[in-house]
């Protein structure tokens, strides 16, 4: 009984082996050299023809788009608004005395806001008309390209711009946020000259999750300073013109500086956008027309 | 000691297959059915050959004891207990008593053949035997039955991609703020998507198995038994071997009993044996085998008339039919060969799954990806290599089929046997009916002292013959007015051949024949009026009748009779030749005998014919025939001539088939040759001995092609020799083979790799249904043991339906093919978005939301519809699957289905992602390694190729729109694959587009699609946004590409049959 088991097993193993190669008929997996051979080259032709396909359908598709402008903005009618520098998580959390904790934040500050030296943007961009539309049209199929841009001076940061103060506040615990708008290519965020311009304030939030208790931390954000003055992202700086036309555009900041803010806690700050134009974002997106971020200062 | 137990009722129908054929004709469950088993295709087939009665009391040669013993040793195949006792069962019934006389069975049991036995001793007996009751055979608990459900199959898989969900989540909770749903969603749908699968599967098999309890509504409820002298009425169970007990008509017998005394008494032995007719029962020894003794009565079959009192031999389990129970309900079945391809078929997905989900896990390991992230990877394989929906679609195609064979009077128990029978490769029948048109049609006649053959074409154009001869004009009017069928009405303008006749086969076989060649039966008959009429019975088995006759002036009464050539024969004195009488002398009788024989030899049924004209003087007009009380001249006719039927065999019938049968060698061969087993110059071992005039012994066995194997050979043969008769003959035919080797010979078949078909109608059939792939029983003949047993039902009882069932199985087979085909071919464009994903870091084209609304949503009315496809080509001509070779699906079918529609597919999917996500500014080479940056929340100034910024969510809605895209763009890819795979071989403009339920699912999984997309609040839902009516189209040209692709594969394939197409594409 035991015999035919082995002898079983035996064979099955046999059979095993001979599915995989076997050496009477040269089959290696079942198939012959041949027939590997004649398959993989199908399947090699059939492959190649159809990425030609899939490259052929891709390049019609390219055909049809506009180089300056893509298809479909709906997805982009509230721009979304971002904080400089972002911290861990939209997190900016230092401690005035330990240098390191917000040499970072300065560091990245000081990249960021090099294109806009006042030397450079005077070199590269007009002085623009304030408080109006710097529109350049394209007349008819020829371009008026490249556009011309803006300048946006470090200097118009004033305490923020790092000129005056080179650690922007944060030495001090008065750090420094610039806050931009989502560039979004032919937005017009005003109208009748009125500028949009952002404002700072505490963020209702959810005490713990699950329950339905909210707090703001209202008091402890303390009182703020915009720069420019009134927060403003000036007209003249839109519309944007995309990349390609519009090369050296130089994207409007507002800087909020937290003059005498809470120590040792956590605040939940919440800037938003205001215009005329814009509408409000969708409920869902935490970040259209708006940005939330939370501040911590340490202080012993 | 071993007896066939159908015995008699063999000896009884070769008696009717020689002389009696119109008799039997009448009786279809009754001996003729007994014995004919048909096999199919089955190119080897082994028989068990010994079989040995394992005796158990005292008398039997113990010689045989040993035989058996020796026997169950050398068998390899047994090896537990439990099989052991399967075996003893499986042997013939070890009664003796009927052998012994009274007194010495009285001595055994300790009874008084009076008196009965004591209280006392019956009490003890009872403690002994226990009750008279059948005992179940132990069960499977349901609650792990439905776990078995539950956790089989994909479940597994499905559950680990759960229980990943939920884990997943589970992180994201603990550790996120507002952690995403998904996980949470996408866990419970895949419980969901588990538990009802199971629940339905469960419920499927929960109904099938109900064999012990009806075996149980045959046992008896009370017993009249006499002890301590008195008669009293006890509980059938407790009866006790000993017992005196007396049965009267309309009794059911409590146990298997010995007939002491019996006054008329008649028992019905059909739910047992099949045997329709009542027999007889005395205290006589009438035959060795127990079960052909007149003075043994068996448990739970009728008394129908007369009284009887016996001692009880046997009780409960021990009976007949308890070994019967036993045996049938204790019988493991195999499971059925398409549950055999949906698991192979299972095996093959989840290897697939397992395989990439492993790779991948790891290769996102590798790649620098956290653990949660592998993980959601890992689930997202796994969803999108699962079909989700294809077990409810093959279960729904199954009922579909199984709906449709109900309407045709096939009743199929047990789901998954519906495509059985396509399967099949061995019909194991006692009825002729599965192998042949199941539509009589004269074949040849004798009249004039000649055979001619029957002109059965519609234009008469075929004629061999005189049809102005008188004889032939007799024949033809007896043929016509002997006989009770008719057309229908309203059938005029169709061909004679092809109108429905009511009346049975042969008369409606004449019916036609006389139609065609003499023109309106029913003028003949109106112009002869029909006096009188004797139908048909199985005592006379003649019909007769007694017309008027045409000439008005005539009085004279015209007697025509038919029925079984020697009864015509003995009956008539003079003979119609070349019309004239003659008076019939030896000469003639041998001319008869002789065009009988040459008849009978073709398997044909053969019918006499016979007419007198009654004199005038005894019956004058308006004489009264008696019909009950025969007042007339039955004999002194004059004979005309014989007519012989045929059935012609179905062209479907495949070449290489075995016959095992009950009857007489010689019959069977007739029949074997008749319905083209044995095919045309074939000759067996004995035909070659008697060409060549030799002894058989000096017959070369590897000349003769076909074999004809006696019952009683059979058994005296070594599996060698066996095995070497199967290897040999090509065509081959067991005679003599008792029912109750139908187990045996199932298992047999089994053992060689055969899809065996059993049919049946008795409880002793019950064991042999039950073990075969399909049993198959009658509904209207059949015991209800028999119908529990099997897996179909025929309710009318007709063997044509068997037919219908192996094309219907066939056929769905074919369609659960093409159906699974469709279903994979989306698996491609599911999984390549996961893979690309992470190796080349671009947003997710395809969400695990999406794939389960194409797997559960728009892929399933598509893949139903095609249970609907009508067969390509006739699928009867094609030789019964091979089930070791043909799979469900097989490496071709993959390769079609994932190497090329599928890629195809998946191309149309990736194009319609990168034309969203271009025309909302992010072009392909922005997108490559664009993930981290893609997925981070914090990140809300993300650059696209127009250097405008996008937020989290922004960017996330454009990359949900670009799942539904992807999702719309597989419905439409799939519109092609659905029309692709209508057919395996034939174009789609010779199949047409005949399939409603198909078109009805082009719109309906479009009509789902748009509402994915468009009803308003999918967005929160299902995270599905609306597309912009431009997408709908990216996916077009490769839709046309696929269904281009598949036309032109598809006519290189017809182009070049057996080519290089066929061999590595057609599935």
């Amino acid at each position: 009984m035991s015999g035919t088991k082995a002898e079983e097993r035996k064979g099955s193993s046999s059979e095993w082996r001979d599915a995989f190669w076997n050496p009477r008929t040269h089959e290696l997996l079942g198939r012959t050299a041949s027939s590997w051979g004649l398959i993989l080259l199908f399947y090699l032709v059939f492959y190649l023809f159809l990425a030609g396909m899939f490259v052929l359908t891709m390049y019609i598709m390219l055909l049809t788009l506009d180089d300056y402008k893509p298809t479909w903005q709906d997805r982009l009618a509230t721009p979304g608004m971002m904080i400089h520098p972002k911290g861990d998580q939209l997190e900016i959390t230092f401690s005035v005395s330990e240098t390191e904790s917000w040499d970072r934040f300065t560091q990245t500050l000081n990249t960021f806001l090099s294109p806009y030296n006042d030397s450079y943007q005077v070199q590269m961009n007009d002085n623009c008309p304030p408080d109006q539309f710097f529109i350049q049209e394209d007349s008819g199929e020829v371009r008026n390209n490249p556009k011309r841009s803006c300048q946006f001076n470090r200097s118009m940061l004033e305490e923020c711009s790092g000129i005056s103060d080179r650690f922007y506040g944060y030495s001090r615990g008065q750090p420094c946020v610039l806050i931009k708008l989502n560039r979004v290519i032919g937005m017009l965020p005003g109208k009748n000259g009125q500028s949009p311009y952002v404002t700072c304030g505490a963020k209702r939030y959810r005490v713990e999750k699950e329950r339905d208790e909210w707090r703001e931390d209202g008091d402890k954000l303390g009182p703020l300073a915009y720069y420019p003055p009134n927060g403003t992202f000036n007209l003249m700086y839109y519309p944007y013109y995309g990349k390609k036309a519009q090369v050296n555009y130089t994207q409007p900041l507002v800087a909020v500086k937290f003059l005498n803010a809470s120590v040792n806690t956590d605040i939940n700050v919440e800037c938003k956008i205001n215009s005329n134009t814009l509408e409000a974002g969708s409920e869902r997106d935490k970040f259209a027309g708006r940005v939330s971020f939370k501040l911590r200062i340490n202080h012993t | 000691m071993i007896y066939k137990i159908q015995a008699t009722s063999q000896g009884h129908f070769t008696r009717v297959q020689h002389y009696l054929l119109y008799s039997a004709r009448q009786k279809p469950h009754g001996e003729f059915n007994k014995a004919r088993w048909l096999y199919f295709g089955c190119s080897q087939l082994l028989v068990h050959t010994v079989r040995m009665p394992d005796s158990t009391y005292g008398r039997s040669d113990s010689y045989r004891v040993a035989t058996t013993q020796d026997k169950a040793d050398r068998s390899p195949k047994k090896k537990k207990g439990g099989t052991k006792d399967m075996d003893d069962l499986k042997k013939e019934v070890p009664i003796t008593e009927h052998k012994m006389s009274i007194e010495e069975v009285c001595r055994k049991f300790n009874t008084d053949i009076v008196q009965g036995l004591t209280n006392a001793k019956a009490a003890e007996y009872l403690i002994r035997d226990g009750p008279n009751a059948l005992t179940p055979p132990p069960t499977t608990p349901e609650w792990v039955k439905f776990c078995r459900q539950l956790f089989g199959g994909f479940s597994i898989l499905l559950w680990t991609g759960a229980i990943l969900c939920f884990l997943a989540y589970a992180i994201q909770a603990a550790t996120e703020d507002e952690p995403a749903g998904d996980n949470l969603y996408l866990g419970i749908v895949l419980t969901a998507v588990v538990v009802i699968t199971g629940c339905f599967s469960y419920f499927q098999e929960a109904k099938s198995s109900k064999i012990m309890e009806s075996f149980k509504n045959m046992v008896p409820q009370q017993a009249l038994v006499i002890r301590e002298g008195e008669k009293v009425t006890i509980n059938a169970e407790e009866v006790v071997g000993g017992d005196l007990i007396e049965v009267k008509g309309g009794d059911r017998i409590p146990a298997d009993i010995r007939v002491v005394s019996a006054h008329g008494c008649k028992v019905d032995n059909s739910s047992l044996t099949g045997e329709s007719e009542p027999q007889s029962r005395s205290p006589d020894c009438t035959h060795d085998n127990p079960l052909e003794t007149r003075n043994v009565a068996f448990f739970s079959t009728n008394c129908v008339e007369g009284t009887a009192r016996g001692i009880v031999i046997c009780t409960g389990d021990r009976t007949v039919m308890g070994r019967i129970a036993t045996l049938t309900s204790g019988l493991e079945t195999g499971k059925t060969p398409i549950a055999k391809e949906i698991e192979h078929f299972i095996h093959i997905i989840t290897g697939v799954a397992v395989f990439l989900g492993v790779t991948f896990f790891i290769l996102a390991i590798i790649l620098g990806y956290s653990w949660l992230e592998a993980v959601i990877f890992l689930i997202g394989i796994i969803v999108a290599n699962v079909p989700e929906g294809l077990l409810a679609t093959v279960t729904v195609c199954l009922t579909l089929t199984a709906k449709r064979m109900a309407k045709k009077n096939c009743l199929v128990k047990n789901l998954e046997a519906v495509e059985t029978l396509g399967s099949t490769s061995t019909i194991c029948s006692d009825k002729t009916g599965t192998l042949t048109q199941n539509r009589m049609t004269v074949a040849h006649m004798w009249f004039d002292n000649q055979i001619h053959e029957a002109d059965t074409t519609e234009d008469q154009s075929g004629a061999s013959f005189d049809k102005s001869s008188v004889t032939w004009l007799s024949l033809a009017r007896v043929a016509g007015l002997c006989n009770r069928a008719q057309f229908k009405a309203g059938q005029d303008s169709l061909p004679i051949l092809k109108r429905d006749v009511a009346g049975d086969a042969s008369e409606s076989a004449l019916l036609k024949c006389i139609e065609l060649s003499c023109g309106s039966v029913r003028a003949m008959r109106d112009r002869n009026k029909k006096v009188a009429e004797i139908p048909f019975n199985s005592t006379n088995k003649y019909q007769l009748s007694v017309h008027e006759t045409e000439d008005p002036n005539d009085n004279r009464y015209l007697l025509v009779m038919k029925g079984a050539p020697e009864r015509i024969l003995d009956r008539c004195t003079t003979i119609l030749v070349q019309g004239k009488e003659q008076p019939m002398d030896e000469e003639l009788k041998e001319a008869f005998q002789n065009a009988y024989m040459e008849l009978g030899g073709l398997g044909e049924r053969v019918l006499g014919f016979c007419h007198v004209l009654l004199p005038e003087d005894q019956y004058p007009k308006g004489f009264a025939f008696d019909t009950e009380d025969v007042n007339f001249q039955t004999d002194n006719l004059c004979f005309v001539g014989l007519m012989s039927m045929i059935d012609p065999p179905r062209a479907a019938v495949p070449d290489a088939v075995i016959m095992v049968t009950g009857d007489h060698p010689i019959t069977a061969k007739a029949i074997a040759k008749g319905v083209g087993i044995i095919s045309e110059g074939n000759e067996t071992v004995e035909d070659i001995a008697a060409r060549l005039n030799i002894p058989v012994s000096q017959v070369n066995p590897r000349d003769a092609k076909a074999c004809v194997v006696h019952g009683t050979d059979l058994k005296d043969l070594s599996q060698d020799q066996m095995d070497d008769i199967l290897r040999n003959h090509t065509e081959i035919v067991f005679a003599r083979t008792s029912p109750q080797q139908k187990l045996i010979i199932v298992e047999g078949c089994q053992r060689l790799g055969a899809i065996v078909a059993v049919t049946g109608d008795g409880v002793n059939d019950s064991p042999a249904l039950k073990k075969a792939d399909i049993g198959v029983a009658m509904g209207i003949s059949g015991s209800d043991v028999s119908k529990q047993a099997a897996d179909m039902i025929l309710l009318d009882d007709n063997f044509a339906s068997i037919v219908t069932g192996v094309e219907e199985g066939r056929l769905i087979f074919d369609n659960l093919k093409k159906s699974i085909a469709y279903t994979l071919t989306s698996n491609i464009p599911e999984i390549t978005p996961f893979l690309f994903f992470i190796i080349v870091n671009i947003p997710l084209p395809l969400g695990t939301i999406t794939i389960l609304c194409i797997d559960l949503g728009t892929d399933m009315v598509p893949a139903i519809s095609l249970a609907y496809e009508t067969a390509e080509s006739d699928i009867m001509k094609r030789q019964p699957r091979n089930p070791a070779r043909d799979k469900l699906v097989n490496e071709r079918l993959i390769s079609i289905a994932y190497g090329q529609i599928g890629m195809i597919q998946a191309l149309g999917g990736f194009f319609a992602y990168f034309v969203i996500l271009a025309e909302n500014g992010f072009l392909p080479s922005r997108l490559v390694g664009i993930r981290l940056n893609w997925d981070d929340r914090s990140t809300n100034d993300l650059e696209d190729s127009y250097g405008q910024q996008w937020t989290y969510e922004q960017r996330k809605i454009v990359e949900f729109t670009c799942h539904t895209a992807f999702f719309v763009s597989i419905v439409v890819v799939q519109w092609a694959d659905v029309i692709i795979c209508k057919t395996r071989r034939n174009s789609v403009f010779q199949q047409g587009m005949r399939n409603k339920i198909l078109i009805f699912g082009l719109f309906e999984e479009t009509a789902l699609a748009a509402f994915l997309s468009y009803c308003p609040g999918m967005d929160v839902a299902l995270r599905m946004y609306p597309l912009k009516p431009s997408w709908w189209f990216c996916a077009f040209p490769y839709s046309f590409l696929i269904f281009v692709y598949d036309e032109i594969r598809k006519l290189l394939l017809r182009r070049n049959p057996g080519g290089w197409v066929e061999r590595e594409t057609y599935y």
